[in-house]
């Protein structure tokens, strides 16, 4: 039983570490980089900033691991689309 | 009258030759003064990889505009750039309010910090402290 507590705890520690309950079964994931900084004017011809939230995939990184305030996500998430529609930034890579 | 300032990019066929597309980037901002705008930055970036691929191109001669005006000659522009065979892409950005709203981010952000520095103690005032303890 003890054994059992400390796993629990090392589960929440402050390393980011969370669980996030999708069906039956809680999916463990890493928080990569907590509290990022968005710039205040969030330049969508900025490729550079904008490549640092897109995994290799091409996606949109989520907000869980980014770690960036709902407000800056939905601010990201246009910057990153109209640099897509310019074909500045890949819909998909493969 | 509104006055606005718009980001209005678009990419060229990386096969037209530099003559025709300074003639259109001369076009265009002559299109705008006449509809009353005014450009305030002609970049023209060059030729530059795409992402994927558009008309069966894979690079592209990107050229971006900053206008202020009324957004009457945006309605103008974009039509023009609608029909014209040699712009691939081209996208209009409306960017007064962000930056607005980024100033007004940033000048709390420092009247803060202001604040803030005022109620610290400074280095003199804590070694009096010192000293009276």
């Amino acid at each position: 039983m003890p054994e059992n507590d400390l796993e629990m705890m090392n589960d929440r520690g402050d390393l980011g570490v969370g669980e996030d309950v999708i069906g039956d079964r809680p999916r463990r994931y890493q928080r990569r980089r907590p509290r990022q900084v968005v710039p205040d004017y969030l330049d969508w011809k900025d490729v550079e900033l904008l490549r640092s939230f897109i995994p290799e995939r091409g996606k949109i990184m989520p907000r869980r691991i980014s770690g960036i305030s709902a407000k800056d996500q939905r601010r990201l998430a246009k910057a990153i689309k109209r640099a897509r529609s310019m074909a500045m930034l890949p819909f998909v890579a493969d | 009258m509104a006055n606005r300032t718009y980001e209005v990019m678009y990419i060229v066929k990386p096969d037209t030759d530099g003559e025709k597309i300074e003639k259109l980037n001369e076009a265009v901002g002559k299109l705008i003064e006449k509809e009353g705008g005014e450009v305030v930055r002609m970049d023209d970036i060059g030729i530059k990889p795409l992402a994927y691929p558009i008309q069966k191109n894979y690079e592209g001669h990107y050229v971006l505009f900053e206008i202020q005006g009324s957004g009457q000659e945006i309605l103008e522009l974009e039509r023009r750039m609608r029909v014209n065979d040699m712009i691939m892409r081209y996208i209009t950005v409306r960017v007064d309010e962000d930056r607005k709203k980024a100033d007004k981010i940033r000048s709390k952000r420092e009247a803060r910090s202001a604040k803030r520095a005022r109620f610290r103690q400074t280095p003199e005032q804590t070694e009096a402290a010192a000293a009276e303890a």
